[in-house]
């Protein structure tokens, strides 16, 4: 589209989306690429927009044109969106949702929408009051709330459409993730590996809320929505591996929860998403490979049948969700083209899959690893290294990398740009001790049993940032960072990247070189995602989240400042991070 | 299940303390209410005095006096420290209640009061944003066993400044 077509149609949209033609609104959406209606841009998960104004020649001049304090503390991973003329913000527990005009000055909000949700799912989420997002569907928004309730309210007026429940808080059930809309079906999963849930994915009717299909992670195969003839694993074979795989009938508190995005392809009509760490931390406590935890699931969207299911880390010692972005793109390996999907995994391999099979084309380190030596091309397995698996009966085993944050922490979505058809990714260099002992299952409590001091990886700095090419399996460049980076990444056609800082630093790189083109301090921490829209004046405008949290181990020491009745000390590896930022909600919008 | 979690019923053994009996009487246990001290009246609120219910704050005012019945015993605190794991504790409190999705409880401060009965409610009845009621999971006797090995955690010296000067 030329560029004069997409600001007469975003015009066209942003009056449509006043006068409440949602559905005309949404028929343009998946063309109009001045918009950001899903939570990972596409799909295809490449979280890469076409727009082309930014460019390494102008990217200096960039700088912040509004902000907006959302009011809320908790660590603000996820997006934005933007559809027409309105932004759309989902914030941490209570999880608010604003809607911005963005055709008025100073972006004046639309609406906003309170739901009731219980303050005692704060003490049923792992990992801070995170959100990560809404989606855009038919005229609705669609998003979850951290006390396990999905949720659509009318993205025109503000007005709730439906509300329903979908997972048990009481079971340590509570729902973070941005959900997806395929035809007329929202796809939802629940957080919980630490409280040892029964890990699901579920889908409902787009139209009512109803739960449609409800399949399970691991279980028998029934649970798991294995039909004959329509599950075939790449590597394994049999029936009920969700069960023979888990000793004691270990897989009803097993995890495998649901936290990251998920990305589909309309031509195989599947859907893939990847599942946590197994419970507890303890593996002794679950002999087996544990099917289907830290795996990556090919589902159809319509009735939720398993098509395939490849696990990266077989019983998982080390804390290794596979809940991070699995990524879409068509790639040349070795001269063929293959439909890939691209991967980064907490265990610190990339992994590029053949994504119509779940067959391993390629697996290499891109961040330290110790616990395995590579993964065997013939049997899609790990190469472990035996010294580092762990268990109550193991003591004390040290020096393992990557850490339970993982090479990159799922929650820091990569991104790919078919220009330079390159990956960009946040790293984490942390490596960690792992002390493991039996654990308790009392539903509704933490079910883990572990202590896992962390400490630098090789070279001293804590985090980094990537590019990478997924058909070499071959890191292009690295910009070193000082404390472990959590912010998703944000690929253009003008070829610059974007992303955040744990010490508040937002910066766009030079999409082949990763040489800094500007950087702006911001106002807290950065562990959200950047996205690119059209506004209705016609301009480019990049637009992200600052607010530090996610992960209690950020939070170390005088980081938070909410609760004087709660004073912790600095965590050993990362001592000063309270010296450079503090909690705090932001919306931060750059242009040029 | 591991063997310290025995104590799920909600109304343990009579060999609690009196103490303890008066909290359990608030759960209906089936047994006569024991008499409130200094009066023979059917259950109702205790009486506070007007000054220490405007200072409250949120905080229960107190009229039961809870008594722990082992304040102080080492022994009990470790007993309590290893309940403190048994029970999931550390998963939201971190490791030696130094801190994670719930409060450091050895910083020397509290959100809901840290005298003995104070800490013992909190633990009993649960608090608003996620803390869970283990009364029931633990009794009476067990939660003064947790309530015992807090108290026994050495407190840091209480430096509300944090300087990063001359680094």
């Amino acid at each position: 589209m030329s560029r004069t077509a997409l600001i007469v149609g975003m015009l066209w949209l942003a009056a449509a989306d006043r006068g409440g033609a949602p559905a005309a609104a949404a028929a343009a959406a998946d063309t109009a690429d001045g918009q950001w209606t899903m939570p990972s841009k596409d799909y295809a998960a490449t979280r890469y927009s076409a727009l082309a104004d930014i460019t390494p020649q102008n990217a200096h001049a960039l700088h912040p044109v509004w902000t907006f304090s959302t009011g809320v503390l908790g660590g603000h991973e996820g997006q934005p969106l933007v559809v027409g003329g309105t932004m759309y913000v989902v914030t941490p527990w209570p999880n608010v949702l604003y809607a911005f005009d963005l055709t008025r000055e100073g972006y004046p909000l639309r609406w906003k929408y309170r739901p009731d949700v219980s303050a005692n799912a704060l003490g049923a989420a792992c990992c801070d009051s995170v959100n990560r997002g809404a989606v855009y569907a038919e005229g609705r928004i669609v998003y979850n709330l951290l006390d396990g309730h999905t949720v659509a309210v009318d993205a025109s007026t503000g007005r709730e459409l439906w509300k329903v429940s979908i997972a048990d808080m009481g079971s340590g059930e509570t729902v973070t993730m941005a959900p997806i809309v395929v035809r007329d079906r929202v796809i939802v999963g629940a957080s919980g590996g630490e409280f040892g849930i029964y890990g699901w994915l579920k889908g409902l009717d787009l139209n009512s809320g109803q739960v449609v299909w409800t399949a399970h992670n691991m279980g028998p195969d029934a649970d798991m929505l294995i039909r004959p003839g329509t599950f075939k694993a790449p590597y394994d074979s049999g029936t009920d591996l969700g069960v023979h795989s888990w000793a004691n009938d270990s897989w009803r508190s097993g995890g495998a929860p649901v936290w990251g995005s998920i990305s589909y392809d309309p031509e195989l009509d599947l859907i893939y998403y990847g599942t946590g760490n197994a419970a507890p931390y303890n593996s002794e406590q679950r002999l087996g490979d544990n099917k289907w935890s830290a795996s990556v699931l090919a589902r159809r969207p319509g009735d939720g049948a398993l098509v395939w299911a490849y696990q990266f880390t077989p019983h998982d010692n080390w804390d290794y969700d596979a809940t991070g972005a699995m990524i879409l793109a068509d790639l040349t390996i070795a001269g063929r083209l293959v439909k890939a999907l691209v991967h980064f995994d907490k265990n610190g391999f990339a992994y590029t899959l053949d994504r119509a099979t779940g067959r391993v084309l390629l697996a290499a380190a891109f961040a330290p690893v110790t616990w395995a030596r590579s993964v065997d091309p013939g049997s899609g397995r790990p190469v472990l290294e035996a010294a580092k698996a762990t268990g109550a009966s193991r003591g004390n085993v040290k020096g393992i990398c990557p850490s339970a944050e993982g090479g990159v922490s799922p929650s820091s979505p990569a991104a790919y740009s078919p220009r330079t058809h390159l990956f960009y990714s946040s790293t984490n260099n942390l490596c960690m001790d792992y002390e493991t002992w039996r654990a308790s299952h009392l539903k509704g409590t933490p079910f883990m049993g572990v202590n896992t001091p962390y400490s630098a990886g090789p070279g001293g700095h804590l985090g980094g940032f990537l590019a990478w090419d997924a058909g070499s399996g071959r890191k292009v460049w690295e910009n070193q960072e000082r404390y472990p980076n959590w912010s998703g990444a944000l690929a253009t056609a003008g070829d610059v990247v974007f992303y955040g800082t744990l010490d508040g630093w937002f910066k766009s790189v030079d999409a082949r070189s990763g040489k800094v083109l500007s950087k702006f301090k911001v106002g807290s921490g950065v562990v959200g995602n950047p996205i690119t829209y059209r506004a209705p004046d016609g301009r480019q405008y990049v637009a992200v989240y600052a607010g530090i949290g996610g992960d209690w181990a950020l939070l170390a020491g005088d980081a938070r400042s909410d609760d004087p009745t709660d004073v912790r000390a600095p965590a050993d590896y990362m001592k000063d991070i309270a010296r450079h930022t503090s909690q705090g909600g932001i919306i931060w919008i750059f242009g040029l | 299940m591991h063997p310290m979690h025995n104590h799920d019923h909600p109304c343990p053994s009579a060999r609690l303390a009196l103490a303890a009996f008066t909290a359990l009487a608030l759960l209906g246990c089936g047994r006569p209410a024991p008499p409130v001290a200094g009066s023979s009246a059917p259950p109702s609120p205790p009486g506070v005095s007007y000054e220490a219910h405007l200072a409250a704050g949120g905080i229960v005012p107190p009229g039961l006096t809870l008594r722990n019945p082992h304040a102080g015993d080492a022994g009990v605190a470790k007993s309590g420290a290893m309940l403190f794991k048994a029970m999931n504790c550390d998963g939201c409190h971190g490791g030696d209640a130094t801190g994670w999705v719930g409060p450091n409880l050895g910083d020397a401060r509290w959100r809901y009061g840290g005298a003995d009965a104070e800490v013992f409610s909190s633990i009993y009845y649960g608090r608003p944003k996620g803390m869970p009621a283990f009364g029931g999971a633990l009794g009476a006797d067990g939660v003064w066993t947790l309530v015992t090995y807090l108290r026994s955690l050495p407190l840091p010296p209480d430096l509300p400044t944090e300087s990063w000067e001359g680094q």
